[in-house]
């Protein structure tokens, strides 16, 4: 699944997205490149990487809600069988919600504050269900149930009436109801606490077994990456640089930045750090040409403007780095 | 230098702190960790003597801080400063980074850091040698914060922060809006500071790694009461609360192999 080359219709595949670029239509400037990965069948897959290297938007792709300023130039994203890029606003409702769930950070905005929850679901239900209310409320109040909420009492809450991790719980709950065959959780704990947090991605899992759905886990966090999934696929600058196994990817990192950015991470340790390794720059600068981290790169060579393919390193682990061809041993040393 | 004796503080009939103490002696760096609502900013808030505890007292370099009035209360001011979590709402966006930067030098021009000898004179000056010692290029001082990255805008907090040279430096979450690339950055910045300056850092934060990194000790904050509080080193010892390993083992990342 990992391989560029793998063929599309894999069946054990969920989505597949080939080759997908996105641009800003008025300056041509590109956001995402030539994006490339699949998400099979019940597995939790993380794509991870720091602001504005296109996560987000990405999600925002699959979900086919992305904003006219700006164009997919190329690319397709597939659902089983229906590509979504060409869909209409109409099909394209169907899926969303139904098919394709979508968890956000911004758990505070996913109800309108001045109706209580419980007519929010009802109304969710019965845009895609011809139901009538009683049986509406029902359907609610199982789902509610099943993300260990009090369900009566939240049923009847107004949004404001219930603390950060029960609205989030809520949100999945709505999330769910049509047992999507894939959740899009985008940063579903950053504005959580961390045990609230650690609670909801158990849930989450939990979930996914039962309904035996996909996640696709956007986190700028490694710890989740890491402890959460089985895929990981790292970005920088609208690309994907590195992906693989998760435990693959993690013991043995092939891109500078894949491993810049496990070795800055903050964590629990035995013995205690004196420094952090960091990287040069910021998070936003990329380059034009080739590999768009080589402005921050501490190893850096002459190649790294021309376009760098992904190659593969054993069946479950591809990265798009120079070095992988040049001399192995000659890896870079960290500042 | 810093003694808090059994501070209690509610908010709507609600304990906010309860009887906490907690003392920072000069150059020690002390963690304050604990989840939303556990009280850890209302006690950076009394500590920098922006709220009144109801009870118990807060003592800074020998006098009590919530009866000091006027000058007193603005010398002690001096070598009390802070950084928040949110780089951008603390610098006010029609002001040049630069001037912010300058702004508690010139509301005290009667002090002379140490690092400012030479150059007292010349706002610009200092502001060129606060941005050096905060790694950052003197390009950017005629910036506005809109025109800076969230790393970039923290590191002008810091700068800002230091620029008294105070006794006490209160970070509530400083790195927690923050990459995880640049948050290593600042992180290193304000111990490599913490060390250079020997200032006494009060490191608030959710984020049980971060204060492991930075403090030499650390008080965990539940619902208003310090549950637990030790010296970093003893962060898995056994004997710690049911609590704090909570948060421990919450903390931890599978080994991969």
């Amino acid at each position: 699944m990992i391989e560029n080359n793998t063929p599309a219709t894999c069946e054990n595949n969920l989505l597949v997205v080939e080759n997908l670029s996105v641009i800003i239509r008025n300056s041509r400037e590109k956001l995402i490149r030539n994006l490339h990965f699949s998400i099979s069948q019940g597995e939790i897959f993380g794509l991870v990487g720091e602001s504005g290297s296109g996560k987000s938007l990405t999600a925002t792709v699959i979900l086919g809600m992305i904003s006219k300023s700006l164009e997919v130039t190329s690319g397709s994203v597939k659902l089983g069988q229906s590509e979504i890029t060409s869909l209409s606003e109409r099909e394209l409702r169907n899926i969303r919600g139904k098919e394709i769930a979508y968890l956000s950070q911004n758990y505070q905005s996913f109800f309108t504050p001045f109706i209580k929850v419980g007519q929010q679901f009802i109304e969710i239900i019965r845009c895609h269900t011809d139901i009538s209310r009683k049986e509406a409320k029902k359907v609610a109040i199982h789902w509610l149930n099943k993300v260990h909420l009090p369900a009566e009492r939240v049923f009847n809450s107004f949004p404001d009436e219930l603390s950060g991790g029960q609205l989030q719980r809520a949100s999945i709950a709505s999330a769910i109801m049509f047992q999507p065959r894939l959740i899009i959780a985008d940063e579903p704990t950053t504005a959580l606490d961390v045990l609230t947090g650690e609670r909801i991605l158990d849930l989450l899992s939990e979930l996914k077994e039962e309904l035996n759905c996909s996640i696709l886990l956007i986190s700028h966090d490694l710890k989740h990456i890491i402890n959460r999934t089985q895929t990981v696929g790292v970005m920088y600058g609208g690309q994907i640089v590195e992906i693989g196994k998760t435990s693959a990817v993690l013991s043995n990192p092939i891109h500078p930045y894949t491993n810049l950015l496990l070795q800055s991470r903050l964590r629990l340790n035995k013995h205690i750090q004196h420094e952090l390794p960091t990287m040069l720059g910021e998070p936003g600068s990329m380059a034009e040409e080739g590999c768009p981290f080589s402005k921050r790169c501490p190893s850096v060579m002459k190649s790294c403007s021309n376009i760098v393919p992904m190659s593969s390193l054993g069946s479950h682990h591809s990265a798009a780095c120079h070095l992988m061809n040049a001399e192995r041993e000659e890896r870079y040393v960290t500042r | 230098m810093l003694h808090v004796n059994s501070i209690s503080k509610t908010y709507h009939s609600k304990a906010a702190l309860s009887d906490i103490s907690l003392t920072v002696q000069p150059g020690e760096s002390i963690g304050v960790i604990g989840e939303s609502g556990s009280g850890k900013s209302t006690l950076g808030k009394i500590i920098l003597g922006l709220e009144k505890p109801e009870q118990g007292d807060v003592h800074f370099r020998g006098s009590n801080l919530h009866t000091l009035k006027g000058q007193a209360l603005k010398a002690s001011r001096r070598h009390l400063q802070i950084v928040f979590q949110d780089p951008a709402g603390s610098l006010n966006p029609k002001l040049l980074v630069w001037k912010s930067v300058v702004e508690p030098l010139e509301n005290f021009p009667d002090v002379i850091p140490s690092f400012l000898k030479e150059v007292r004179h010349d706002r610009k000056k200092m502001a060129e040698v606060l941005f050096q010692k905060v790694g950052l290029s003197s390009e950017l001082l005629e910036r506005y914060p809109h025109q800076l990255s969230g790393g970039q805008k923290q590191r002008i907090a810091v700068a800002r922060g230091i620029s008294l040279e105070p006794d006490l430096l209160v970070c509530d979450e400083p790195t927690s809006s923050l990459d995880v690339s640049v948050q290593a950055q600042v992180l290193n910045l304000l111990k490599k500071l913490q060390r250079d300056l020997n200032l006494s850092l009060l490191f608030i934060s959710h984020d049980i790694a971060a204060v492991q990194f930075m403090c030499e000790r650390i008080v965990v904050l539940k619902e208003g009461l310090a549950v637990d509080s030790f010296l970093t080193e003893d962060l898995f010892s056994e004997s710690r609360h049911p609590y704090t390993r909570l948060l421990v083992e919450m903390s931890m990342e599978q080994e991969y192999k």
